[in-house]
């Protein structure tokens, strides 16, 4: 059987299931799609070939043995590079850790490989997630397999391109303030960000503690599923996990009603957005939803709020990176000092500095009121206005992303326009609720648009319920021919 | 505003070069123009968020990681342990 590369998981899954074809052959496909195609894609910065035919064949003789496996067992996932994996180089996108070999597993690659998945490889990324366009890494820029000059979006840059260019069905990202949703979004897939607390972040290298969280992409709703249900759930290793118990999504968005909040739909969004956005809810109110409009009136401050804390958080988080346990060490060593100025200086890039930098200003006497303190009191008020509204309707739907990809270099040079982008995304990332990215058609320029369906805590079956029936009724998303 | 990246990268263990310093200033600048658009809220009250408690496990003994594997990663060792510049005279 030729091109299994670009089968879903869930085909991949039937397919070994009946014991037609291999877990092995499914892995060699893969692997020769993404050599043939990576130099174009740039999605990873380490592979993992060896191991991953290794993983495929204990995959394998699981089945032939008459072992019951997992819905995972020997189907290929690609994993961002801000989650450790054991003896497999982690960089987070930095030269700061450019040497970083992690001498154990982050929870979610301990569990992807005790249900038998195969590790494909590690996907590039902005540099300690600290990106929208993927144009921050230290090491590569990931294409976006729709048109390669443009930004597939970040941090989840690799994640994003390689499963939108079909080199593997499912890929794990990371989003503290849209950098699962965003990259989806840009490259034409599904991404979701669980609610806060749903999937352990135990060996996710940090960025914002009280943001980050994990969370799968794939060409499908029931791909993602699949995958969400297999990284969910309580880990003692990470205090602020939930128990949580995926339950399969329902039929349909009949009976259902949807928000669409005004504050989301002004100027700043492009018309052919807003206008494919608006198609999107008209076929789910077509399906028997009722739309109702909503109101979050904080929207406008929520950008602010989310670097104030993001950055706070990371300045933090970031000061870990000293140049003596691991990681990158500076060229100077006269001192103590000079070698943690050395260390870091050359160590991170410029918009880390940037924004460890800020972090550094919010948090410093003087400020931290005006800032921080203000930022984290108005966490407090869009969460009470998420609340509020969703106490009219079962979920909201918000465009994704403001524009559609734009060029590689086009805003590289302008942190204010670029962090402008994530005004439709950090808000979820605030408040610690759930969304999704669902593909919902192009523009003029043939760049794919999503939309965002969001919810309360823990209703993700109810995102994918609303993600599954639109899939459905326009007759599933498109795939690049890549 | 003027902000004093000097002593923010002093604050961040960072050494920016002199040439540039009035480049990030600049891209600082704009960035705490955007951030300081925050409404006037009533800063009493408490930070943390009451629902996201956290669930402590039990602390109980358990083996940690071998020593040579936790090293492995050190720029610089010496018979087991990390080597840093000398601290004190």
């Amino acid at each position: 059987m030729d091109k299994l590369y670009s089968l879903t998981a869930t085909q991949m899954k039937d397919l070994l299931d009946k014991k037609e074809v291999t877990s092995v052959e499914i892995t060699k496909s893969v692997i020769d799609r993404i050599e043939k195609t990576d130099k174009d894609i740039q999605a990873y910065i380490t592979y993992n070939f060896e191991q991953a035919l290794e993983q495929a064949k204990a995959a394998d003789e699981k089945r032939a043995k008459g072992e019951a496996v997992a819905d995972l067992a020997g189907i290929p996932v690609a994993v961002k590079d801000n989650m450790c994996t054991k003896d497999l180089r982690t960089t987070a996108g930095s030269k700061m850790l450019g040497n970083f070999v992690p001498p154990y597993n982050a929870t979610v690659v301990e569990k992807l490989l005790a249900d038998g998945a195969v590790i494909i490889g590690k996907t590039t990324m902005d540099e300690f997630a600290m990106g929208s366009s993927g144009e921050n890494s230290a090491f590569q820029v990931a294409r976006n397999p729709w048109d390669t000059s443009r930004v597939p979006g970040g941090s989840s840059s690799g994640s994003a391109a390689t499963v939108a260019a079909s080199q593997v069905p499912l890929a794990l990202g990371s989003d503290t303030g849209g950098s699962i949703r965003q990259p989806a979004s840009l490259c034409g897939i599904v991404g979701m960000k669980p609610t806060y607390g749903a999937v352990s972040r135990y060996g996710l290298i940090a960025y914002g503690s009280s943001l980050d969280q994990i969370g799968p992409m794939a060409r499908t709703v029931d791909d993602t599923a699949m995958l969400f249900k297999a990284i969910c759930g309580r880990d003692k290793m990470d205090a602020t996990s939930k128990d949580y118990t995926y339950t399969p999504y329902g039929a349909g968005v009949k009976g259902m009603k949807l928000g669409l909040p005004k504050e989301y739909f002004g100027e700043g969004i492009s018309a052919e957005v807003k206008e494919k956005i608006y198609a999107a809810v008209e076929v789910l109110k077509a399906q028997g939803a009722e739309i109702v409009e909503v109101s979050l009136p904080s929207t406008d401050y929520a950008l602010s709020a989310y670097y104030i804390i993001a950055c706070a958080e990371a300045s933090s988080n970031l000061g870990r990176y000293d140049g003596v346990k691991y990681g990158y060490t500076g060229s100077k060593r006269g001192s103590l000092e000079e070698m943690y100025l050395s260390s870091r200086s050359e160590g991170f890039g410029e918009e880390v500095q940037r924004r460890i930098l800020l972090g550094a200003y919010v948090l410093s006497s003087g400020f931290y009121d005006a800032y921080y303190k203000k930022a984290k009191m108005l966490q407090k008020a869009i969460r009470k206005e998420f609340e509020d509204a969703l106490k009219q309707c079962d979920a909201i739907i918000t465009p994704l992303s403001p524009t559609t990809a734009f060029r590689i270099g086009e805003k590289s040079d302008d942190p204010v326009a670029m962090w402008a982008g994530d005004i439709c995304t950090v808000t979820l990332n605030i408040a610690g609720l759930p969304g999704i990215n669902v593909p919902c058609g192009f523009d003029s320029n043939n760049m794919p648009i999503g939309f965002q369906v969001l919810g309360p805590k823990f209703s993700e079956t109810t995102l994918l319920t609303i993600a599954k029936c639109y899939e459905n009724t326009v007759g599933g998303f498109a795939v690049k021919e890549f | 505003m003027e902000i004093d990246i000097k002593r923010l990268a002093k604050l961040g263990k960072l050494s920016i070069p002199e040439d540039k310093i009035e480049e990030f200033r600049k891209k600082m600048e704009d960035i705490i123009q955007m951030v300081e658009n925050l409404p006037d809220l009533d800063t009493e009250g408490s930070l943390v968020d009451p629902e996201n408690t956290m669930e402590l496990r039990k602390d109980e003994v358990q083996p940690s990681s071998p020593r040579d594997e936790m090293l492995k990663n050190a720029p610089y060792t010496a018979a087991g342990c990390i080597l840093i510049p000398k601290v004190v005279d």
